[in-house]
């Protein structure tokens, strides 16, 4: 056991692949191959990983050879695995996208190392089986999102970057409290081991605030309701592929670290959490739904219904059955897609613009100047998000309302379906004024090139195929996934922990 | 006595910090983010010290005392590490800001309102 290098090589290739961008800092194209290499070499070893984990049960990987609890661990389980080949390959069509980008800002030698970075923090903080090492990850992934946002060729992303990383350095700051109060709860920082000892009953004096400040700085890197006010800004201002990675799989990250808190570390608390999650949840729709209605900016739109759209997943995690958690995690799962390809289209709109710009007001009717095939993805695009069948968003929202029936909980129900609609009022809206209206005078003249299409086509596509073709095999993987993380021994006994210790 | 004076520091290192980090200077906010980090840090060494315990691997240990806890040692180096790299990114955007808006009144930096 604890031998499995593919686990330790989805880590280690876009670390790689960053070093090696670096050695070519004079050849920007050059670059930008390498990137895309080390991000689909990193999808290859992601895959096998999900597949072996599928067929032969949780695979880790010992630092090191330092064996646990004190060595670090990297545990690939069917939750971990799955969410990791999630972002390996949303991080495939960012590099695409990276690739025929005209953006001034993916000209510096250091954008393509930072996106590799990005994603080394991602697949690190979802592979990991130890809380400090997932605080390192998270925390590179902080510096290196921030880093790529203040280079922005929009001017307002310096801004964005400063409040964002005061922000989410106390988030940061959280998590390293929690695990400090984690460790001088239990005496390890291995979560197998934690999960071990919390699954005995026992309940040291630290351990349930450390369960809320660890779920504090989860809500606060999935930008939930009273920590989301950073995330509009953020996500608007970061460059395209970045805004795209961000709003789809880096608040992933959160989820994925609530996920954990409520079925591995803290099961016994797990239903009061759940509670809150709920409550949050839906707030979180409700408010990041109207946002978006409202807004004045494409890309703002998009960012404020992201903040809807977790709310959705925490919605389906808070309910807690076996349903809801599917529903939950197949939602994650395809909103990546999603949302990925609906920001890179809009960035592929503001890219045809004079000035880089989303709003409204400079892009309405700009569609004409556009390949036609873009109206056509947008739309696809907002459907899929608004979970109009046969696309992968009806999937997900049928998957977590089906939780919810089981759960009769028809207040939340109610207002769930109520926001779907109004995810297809604001999708329909925009698509509207940018491909049918007549250009007014404000809208600026349209460039002769802009952004390529084939990220987005491609995520689409996935999309699509995601909602006909790969929609029952992927309920049945996400059920699966659901049945092993209901039963936290799997998880802990995969995790080569020496008998016989207290 | 000597844990409730590191309970005390850790408490006014964490209530200067978040004073500072509220602050309207951005350089000001910066350096409060820092202290809040060493409050951590400090914590961290709390938790893993106690008093009339050995230093471990150096110290000769009789029989019904313990060593203090050695990996508390490695996990403080990183999280310096961490918060180190952290704080001089803080600092690098409150430069650029400082240069782009001539200021670092952070309410005179809100054009993200438009």
């Amino acid at each position: 056991m604890g031998e499995n290098i593919f686990v330790l090589g989805t880590l280690v290739a876009p670390l790689a692949g960053a070093v090696v961008a670096l050695l070519f800092a004079k050849n920007n194209y050059a670059q930008r191959l390498v990137g895309l290499i080390a991000s689909i070499v990193a999808w290859i070893f992601s895959t096998r990983v999900l597949l072996q984990v599928h067929q032969t049960g949780v695979q880790t990987y010992e630092l090191g050879n330092w064996s646990p609890p004190y060595g670090i661990v990297l545990v690939a389980d069917s939750l971990g695995g799955l969410f990791a080949f999630m972002v390996t390959t949303i991080m495939i069509g960012g590099m695409l996208y990276t690739l025929h980008s005209h953006d001034r800002c993916m000209t510096y030698p250091a954008f393509v190392p930072l996106f590799l970075l990005m994603e080394v923090g991602l697949v690190g903080a979802m592979l990991t089986g130890d809380l400090f090492t997932l605080f390192v990850f998270m925390e590179l992934m902080v510096l290196a999102s921030v880093s790529l946002t203040a280079i922005s060729d929009d001017r307002f992303g310096l801004e964005a970057a400063l409040k964002y990383i005061l922000i989410s350095s106390m988030g940061t700051l959280f998590l390293l409290l929690g695990v400090a109060a984690m460790y001088a709860a239990l005496g390890t920082l291995n979560m197998a081991d934690m999960a071990r000892i919390l699954l005995t009953g026992e309940r040291p004096f630290l351990a349930p605030a450390s369960a809320l400040m660890l779920l504090c700085a989860f809500l606060l890197k999935s930008a939930v309701f009273p920590f989301h006010f950073w995330q509009p800004d953020f996500h608007t201002t970061a460059p395209t592929p970045v805004s795209a990675m961000l709003s789809s799989i880096v608040v992933k990250v959160g989820v994925y670290g609530i996920i954990r808190l409520v079925t591995l570390l803290f099961i016994v608390e797990a239903p009061l959490l759940q509670r809150w999650l709920a409550l949050l949840g839906i707030i979180g729709v409700i408010f990041g739904s109207l946002g978006a209605l409202r807004t004045y900016n494409a890309k703002r739109m998009l960012a404020y219904s992201t903040f809807a759209q977790i709310g959705f997943i925490l919605v389906g995690i808070g309910w807690g059955n076996t349903l809801a958690m599917i529903g939950a995690i197949v939602y994650a799962f395809n909103h990546a897609f999603i949302k990925s390809s609906l920001l890179m289209l809009m960035g592929v709109v503001a890219s045809y613009t004079k000035i880089k710009t989303a709003n409204f007001a400079s892009i309405g009717g700009i569609g004409h100047k556009l390949p036609p095939l873009t109206g056509w993805l947008v739309l696809v695009g907002g459907l899929s998000l608004a979970g109009v069948p046969p696309l992968n968003g009806f999937i997900s929202k049928l998957a977590l309302i089906r939780g919810g029936v089981v759960q009769q909980d028809w207040i939340n129900l109610i207002l769930l379906v109520g926001a779907g609609i109004l995810t297809l009022i604001y999708m329909i809206r925009a698509w509207q004024h940018i491909f049918q209206r007549e250009p007014t005078p404000e809208t600026t003249p349209a460039k002769e090139e802009g952004d390529s299409l084939l990220a987005p086509m491609l995520l689409v596509i996935i999309c699509l195929i995601l909602g006909i073709v790969l929609a029952e095999p992927l309920l049945q993987l996400v059920t699966a996934t659901v049945r092993e993380i209901g039963d936290p021994n799997t998880y802990i006994s995969a995790v080569n922990l020496p008998v016989g210790r207290p | 006595m000597i844990e409730f004076m590191f309970a005390l520091a850790i408490g006014m290192l964490f209530g200067i910090g978040v004073f500072q980090l509220l602050r309207r200077d951005l350089i000001k906010a910066a350096i409060g983010f820092a202290i809040l980090f060493s409050a951590i840090n400090l914590f961290f060494v709390a938790v893993g010290a106690f008093e009339g315990e050995y230093a471990p691997y150096v110290s000769n240990v009789e029989a019904g005392r313990q060593t203090s806890d050695p990996l508390i040692q490695a996990l403080i180096l990183t999280a310096i590490v961490v918060s180190f790299g952290s704080f001089s990114l803080v600092l690098g955007l409150v430069n650029i800001i400082s240069l782009r808006y001539g200021t670092v009144d952070s309410n005179a930096v809100n054009n993200l309102k438009h």
